[in-house]
């Protein structure tokens, strides 16, 4: 799983989840920050993400009320909302597939890589709209795509290479 | 750089000069193994894609005006999408993408899904000059 997180307004990632999780063990992103995955509607502080917080390392979220401190100290801060979205996405960040999708129509020969394309080139439509979310969806599927038509070429390479394996066999 | 990316990256990369080095000795039929095209296989029809193994094997052998007689379009797009899709490999490598992208836009993207589109159509039409696009 691929996560996005956010320092300071700039997105960065994306990072797998073992390396997000080790992020925010050694403070380098810290519960209140925001992270993002694909499939989430909207980025949330990592302290609030439940897949990041219920194993591995405890997370050091600043307690929602509830806890009694110093009348003294500052009150606590609440985990970041949302960034407006176009503080948070660089546009430029979110990745097209337009090339891998062309590599596959031209090495694959099946169909769906043409569909890659198709979703490839409406990434860039939805960015140019400022449907950032819409552009991140895009993207996802486009990649999807691209799998899909890169594990069906394998799959048939591999019957292939059976097939002629048995028909040597045989001979 | 992360070191088990960069481990994928060798494999990949490895792998390709092997097909290479292959399709460049054995020509683009030597592989009995070798599926060939579905598409093509099952309809008769030519997919985008049809003639690159040709086209790959005749350019290996600096053959290139004849490279472009079995993919014109592919002969075109693939060293473009390979420069693409290797600045998103670099960026990869190294956990963050690269400030700067092959980017054609969204007309651009639109221009090569009609391209592609209208490539795979015209090249299934048998009367010249169609033919042209397709291998001979």
């Amino acid at each position: 799983m691929q996560w996005y997180y956010s320092k300071n307004g700039t997105q960065l990632g994306p990072v797998e989840e073992s390396e997000l999780r080790a992020k925010l063990a050694s403070g380098a992103v810290s519960a209140a920050d925001l992270v993002w995955r694909e499939g989430m509607p909207d980025w949330s502080a990592a302290a609030r993400v439940a897949e990041l917080s219920a194993t591995g390392a405890p997370l050091s979220a600043p307690p929602l009320g509830g806890v009694t401190q110093s009348p003294y100290s500052p009150p606590q801060s609440q985990p970041a909302p949302a960034y407006p979205q176009t503080r948070i996405y660089q546009d430029s960040d979110i990745p097209t597939n337009l090339w891998q999708s062309i590599v596959v129509t031209l090495m694959c020969c099946l169909p769906f890589g043409i569909v890659a394309i198709v979703y490839a080139a409406k990434v860039d439509e939805l960015k140019a709209r400022g449907d950032t979310a819409g552009a991140m969806s895009a993207a996802a599927s486009s990649r999807t795509w691209c799998n899909v038509s890169v594990l069906i070429w394998v799959g048939i390479v591999v019957v292939s290479v059976l097939a002629n394996i048995l028909a040597a066999g045989s001979r | 750089m992360q070191r088990q990316r960069a481990w994928w990256l060798a494999v990949g990369l490895s792998a390709l000069a092997v097909a290479a080095f292959q399709l460049y000795q054995r020509g683009p039929f030597g592989q009995p193994w070798l599926p060939g095209c579905l598409f093509h296989n099952l309809t008769g029809l030519h997919c985008p894609g049809c003639g690159m193994t040709r086209a790959a094997h005749a350019t290996l052998q600096g053959r290139l005006g004849e490279a472009f007689r079995y993919n014109p379009l592919g002969m075109i797009l693939l060293p473009l999408a390979c420069i693409g899709v290797g600045i998103e490999v670099i960026g990869w490598l190294r956990g963050k993408p690269l400030p700067f992208r092959l980017n054609v836009g969204a007309m651009g993207a639109c221009l090569i899904v009609w391209l592609v589109v209208g490539f795979w159509l015209l090249r299934n039409i048998p009367c010249w000059p169609f033919t042209l696009l397709s291998p001979p």
